[in-house]
């Protein structure tokens, strides 16, 4: 015997390691390395289903019954080969849907049922609790065998009040169990429940208690024995008449119990609850899922592997005394006086235990906390505003309920019947949960009804065909309800129902309480229609694994809260820190709108996601009951969307819609119509597509910079439809035109702009929104639309195409303009070709034949056409020269220069003197110029042959250049004089030269002087003197042709900028 | 293509759960369920000694091969839930 100091030390001693290792994996989990996120530690953490019931309690069975406890590990190793589909997607939901607990994934599926949550609650806390009395039991009585404490455990109601049991080995185990639980797993709120640190240490002990029972195994197989064959051969030696210990199909285990237990385990593994939270709460990786698809089988095949030969050995040993059998493990090394070896079982029984207590406790009061004590604090409106702090409390308290009730369990069953079979009858309320569960998760039709229905047939069967007789068999209960049946039915006899006789106690009740349970979930799935929750959560669970899908409902929430506004919900609940990790999270990749909020679409997924959130908290039917009242109590709703383009959903397969609206007004925007039947027929379009009450099109009018109505089509209003808009932000119209955005409003109840709202519900309109139209991002009008029967018609989706179309009308209204301008164009270049014809009808044909004189002209006229003219007026012995430029370059020049002309060739004659002439043509032409606002540059000479004088008058014309052929020199022709047109009366200054043969007198327009280079530098009169100068020999025609050359050369270019008008006359 | 091999390779883990069912129990376990000693080990024993992790190393030989011709899937990783980092 070891001292009870030494074990109570080591005991605690092994816990403080457990915590020292959890503690460790909760900080590298807060600095971001998790230790526990590989599939080693997730492999050994499942086998908390190893609990002390199956550390000792299979040597137990294996020596009194015999073989039947290895369907309680070859069901789970068969489960375990089809988790890659079952387990991965269980993972998959759980992690989209922030479940917590089994009971929270079937409230959740049920449409966040909140009373199938309390249902599976009540049943799963039913179920293990005396599961855990089983656990205080066991290391209450190792703990007592190993320090040699016989004190006699006295049992029965009577003995709890009494005996305040303080040094009650189960009792101080239940209270360090419920500490160390406390610390593991609720040692501050967590939104998502995970405990890395009690999984870590959960996969240590998984470690410990393997070495332990595969230590023992080896010393009694190979040491104690000389290996398997060994023992085998001593025990049919010995017991020849126990050989049914070895087979199966024996009357201890027909095959019947073998399929029931290896089912009821496949079950037990998946569904129990602390298996459901190591399994699917604590999975931090779906490749994990992988390898513990061997890994776990291979443990449970190594932890098996030597249950035989102990049993057998023990059998042995003890003579065949059988009683002691469920304790051989730590009973073998004690008499064999291993103390050491004791100790390692006994710490390993311990880690079975403790992990088992500890994960349930976690997982149980998770669940009562969620699903019993929140809907109550909910219903009741209690609670203070910050909750965080209350529910981690309740939830620490939880973990201390559940042990104790397992502890009370314990001291009123005791060491009966109820408690050695314990175990099973928690995998039979386990596999309670399947059909639901597995319904749940591949059938969409399975609804809350038939999942309630068939859980409660399931509970009362389990009840009734499991604990009643186990109660009976532990004295609690009369016998006589298991001879008779309930009110002395026969048919309802507990281990007999409706007459089924044959069958061990688990395939009986199994058989009825899965037909009942399978029976109702199915008919009444098939029978009762789901709510739309119901039917939203069902594609969440049966579609999990398909590619994600928006398959979310479009709502909106109708006076949304803020995002402020749900972080303060959820401080209430998860604490501040926590909810704003949260948020920040949420928000990381969502859009904000320039008002810092998120766009109405994004709102009701701001509001699934503080669910989700929450429900990691408090359960996910609370969590809906919570954002539910919240919302009510802010007189907020959520809203349908109204579907727009009339199919099923508005998500990505609305885009085929989308395109068909767009296709359609390309079409008509291409339809080469006029513009204004082109906007009708999209206004139209866009009405009669979407039942619109009211669309309209005003384009901006750059004038009067206002907004004018193009196109309306729908009801008559004038304020909507027919008014004139301002460009003003106090209007939604002019918001959308001046900021060049779109301008929605999905419901005119909520409007900012007082001027805009007036006019909107005095048209009874809903909802509408503005488009700008843009010609290359620019905007020139807006598009609206208006609706008197919907709100929020809008969404992001509608919106997108709105603008499209508003695109749509810019090009149409871009093309409309081009064509107009291209027309015009047309008309311009038409008028250039008359105005050219006049211009040069104005010129002379042929230089006139003088005695004395040689003479030339010419006139080059630009690209553009100008308004240059020249002419030569013979008359008895003089000849009238005349050049002029006309401003302007168009026809009305044009023919305002053929007037001149006419006026010139009738009148100049008449007039005695250059300067008269010009003073009659001013007054004559002063209105016409003025009219057209045009001016007339002119130089005016008569050159009288006979005397050789040449008298000349300027109307601010260039000034002519005569070449002295005496001096060689060049003077200019100066006469003041204003330009034509400028005032009415003007006086010009008349000058004469005398001009001697040889002399050359140039007349020329600026369009030579002012002929550019490529640097901008102008041809200017010296170079036109030198050039006359250096031609002074040549005849007339020649000079100008070497004056055009060197101009064209000066340029760079054949083409010049103005017309260029050169007359020449050389004195003979 | 792709895809195709994903379907396979789940339905051969339903193969797997199915044929361990059936050779885990009655009539199949018939066969073994005899007195005889084979190397002084009952035979039925042996057939757990030897059948249990024969299974479990096909379903290492699977494991391993799934994952050498990549993960059907793993968007999981990807998305997180709150807190869940």
């Amino acid at each position: 015997m070891i001292s009870v100091t030494v074990v109570a030390v080591i005991s605690l001693a092994y816990l403080g390691l457990l915590f020292a290792v959890a503690y460790y994996a909760d900080k590298r989990r807060e600095a971001g390395r998790s230790v526990i996120s590989n599939s080693y530690i997730y492999s050994l953490s499942l086998a908390v289903y190893f609990t002390s019931w199956t550390f000792y309690g299979s040597v137990g069975r294996a020596a009194t019954t015999g073989l039947d406890f290895l369907p309680l590990y070859l069901g789970p190793t068969l489960i375990a080969f089809s988790w890659w589909f079952l387990l991965r997607k269980m993972v998959r939901v759980s992690k989209d849907q922030n479940i917590v607990s089994i009971a929270d994934f079937i409230s959740s599926r049920y449409g966040k049922s909140a009373f199938l949550g309390a249902v599976v609650t009540i049943f799963a806390v039913l179920g293990i609790m005396p599961y855990i009395a089983l656990q205080l039991k066991a290391i209450s009585h190792t703990f007592n065998l190993l320090s040699g404490r016989t004190i006699p455990v006295t049992h029965g109601v009577q003995n709890i009040l009494p005996a305040m049991p303080l040094l009650d080995t189960a009792f101080i185990a239940a209270l360090i169990l419920g500490l160390f639980s406390v610390l593991f797993g609720a040692r501050h709120l967590d939104a998502s429940e995970r405990h890395e640190g009690l999984v870590a240490a959960i996969a240590l002990e998984s470690l410990v208690k393997l070495i332990a029972f595969v230590t023992v195994g080896i010393f009694v197989t190979f040491f104690l024995f000389d290996g398997f064959g060994d023992v085998f051969r001593q025990f049919l030696e010995k017991f020849p008449d126990r050989g049914h210990l070895l087979l199966v199909d024996t009357p201890q285990i027909p095959y019947t119990t073998w399929f029931t237990l290896s089912f009821v385990s496949m079950m037990a593994v998946m569904f129990l609850p602390r298996q459901f939270h190591i399994m699917v709460i604590e999975n931090s990786r779906e490749e994990h899922i992988r390898d513990a698809m061997w890994r776990f089988p291979a443990y449970m095949f190594l932890i098996t592997l030597f249950v035989i030969p102990i049993a057998l050995g023990g059998l042995i040993l003890s003579g065949g005394d059988a009683a002691q059998a469920d304790y051989f493990v730590l009973e073998i090394p004690l008499q064999t006086g291993h103390l050491w070896l004791a100790l390692l079982v006994f710490i390993g029984g311990f880690s079975a235990s403790a992990g088992m207590v500890m994960v349930e406790s976690v997982a149980l009061s998770t669940m009562i906390l969620h699903h019993l004590i929140i809907p109550v604090i909910l219903k009741l409106r209690m609670g203070p505003d910050n909750m965080s702090g209350l529910l981690i409390n309740l939830k620490r308290l939880g973990i201390f309920g559940v042990i104790f009730l397992g502890y009370i369990y314990y001291r009123i069953i005791g060491e009966s019947y109820a408690l050695t079979n314990m175990g099973l009858i928690s995998f039979l309320a386990a596999s309670q949960f399947a059909p639901a569960f597995i319904g749940g998760l591949y059938w969409k039709r399975a609804n809350r009804q038939g999942a309630l229905i068939g859980l409660l047939f399931g509970l009362v069967i389990w009840f009734y065909t499991l604990l009643v007789p186990s109660f009976v068999r532990s004295g609690w209960l009369g016998s006589e309800i298991l001879e008779e049946g309930l009110f002395g039915i026969s048919l309802l006899r507990p281990l007999e129902m409706f007459g089924l006789t044959g069958f061990d106690i688990w395939t009986h009740s199994l058989f009825w309480s899965l037909l009942f349970n399978l029976g109702s979930f199915l008919t009444f799935s098939l029978l009762a229609s789901p709510s739309e929750m119901e039917e939203e959560q069902a594609i969440k669970f049966v579609d999990a694994m398909a590619p994600p899908q928006e398959i979310e409902q479009r709502k909106r929430i109708s006076k949304a809260p803020s995002i402020i506004e749900f972080v303060d919900l959820m401080s209430k609940f998860i604490g501040e820190k926590q909810a704003h990790a949260a948020i920040a999270q949420y928000m990381g990749d969502r859009n904000i709108d320039e008002k810092g909020s998120l766009s109405e679409y994004e709102q009701p997924s701001l509001k699934r996601f503080t669910e989700r959130t929450l429900a990691g908290s408090v359960g996910a039917a609370p969590a809906r009951i919570i954002i539910d009242n919240y919302l009510a109590t802010r007189g907020s709703r959520m809203e349908d969307v109204f579907d727009i383009f009339g199919s099923v959903t508005l998500s990505r397969t609305s885009s085929r819609e989308q395109l068909g609206v767009l296709y359609e007004a390309a079409r008509v925007v291409a339809s080469g119509a006029d513009i204004q039947t082109i906007l009708d027929n999209i206004l139209d379009f866009l009405r009669q597509q979407f039942k619109f009450d009211l669309c309209v099109i005003r384009i901006l009018d750059e004038d009067e910079m206002v907004l004018k109505v193009r196109s309306q089509k729908g009801m008559s209003t004038e304020h909507l439809g027919e008014s004139e808009r301002e460009l003003t932000m106090d209007t939604a119209i002019g918001t959308a035109f001046l900021t060049n955005s779109v301008v929605v409003v999905n419901d005119s109840d909520f409007m900012e702009k007082p001027i805009s709202a007036q006019i909107i519900h005095k048209e009874g309109i809903k909802s509408f929104a503005h488009a700008p139209i843009t010609i290359e991002g620019d905007p020139v009008g807006v598009l609206s639309a208006f609706s008197r029967s919907a709100k929020g018609i809008f969404t992001d989706e509608f919106v997108e195409l709105f603008k499209s179309l508003a695109g749509q009308i810019g090009v149409a209204w871009r093309n409309a303009q081009q064509t107009a301008r291209i027309i015009q164009a047309r008309e311009q270049e038409k008028e250039m070709e008359i105005a050219k014809t006049i211009q040069i009808s104005l010129l002379p044909t042929k230089v006139p034949a003088i005695q004395g004189i040689s003479l030339a002209g010419v006139c080059v006229p630009a690209s553009q056409v100008g308004g240059d003219y020249y002419d030569f007026l013979p008359s008895t012995n003089a000849l009238d020269l005349v050049i002029a430029d006309v401003s302007g370059h168009n026809v009305g020049a044009a023919l305002l220069m053929a007037q001149t002309r006419t006026f010139i060739q009738s009148k100049a004659i008449e007039h005695p003197s250059p300067s008269q002439i010009m003073s009659s043509i001013n007054e004559f032409f002063y209105n016409d110029l003025t009219r057209a606002e045009l001016f007339i540059t002119m130089f005016y000479l008569r050159y009288h042959v006979e005397h050789r004088e040449l008298s000349f008058a300027s109307a601010g014309h260039s000034l002519p250049i005569v070449r002295r052929a005496d001096t060689g020199t060049c003077e200019h022709l100066d006469a003041e004089g204003l330009i034509l047109g400028v005032r009415k009366k003007v006086e010009f200054q008349e000058n004469k030269v005398h001009l001697n043969p040889g002399d050359i007198l140039v007349l020329y327009t600026d369009g030579v002087t002012e002929a550019e280079d490529h640097e901008g530098n102008f041809f200017g009169d010296e170079r036109l003197c030198t050039l006359v100068k250096e031609n002074a020999n040549h005849r007339p025609d020649e000079i100008i042709d070497n004056i055009l050359k060197q101009v064209r050369l000066f340029r760079g270019s054949q083409n010049f900028q103005d017309d260029v008008s050169l007359v020449v006359m050389k004195i003979e | 293509m792709k895809k195709d091999g994903h379907i396979r390779v789940k339905e051969a883990w339903v193969l797997f759960f199915l044929l361990g069912v059936v050779m885990l129990n009655y009539p199949f376990l018939h066969i073994f369920n005899k007195g005889y000693l084979i190397l002084g080990i009952p035979m039925l024993v042996l057939y757990f000694m030897i059948g249990w992790p024969f299974s479990i190393f096909i379903i290492f030989l699977f494991a391993k091969t799934t994952r050498d011709n990549g993960p059907p899937h793993s968007q999981f990783d990807k998305r997180k839930g709150p807190g869940s980092e």
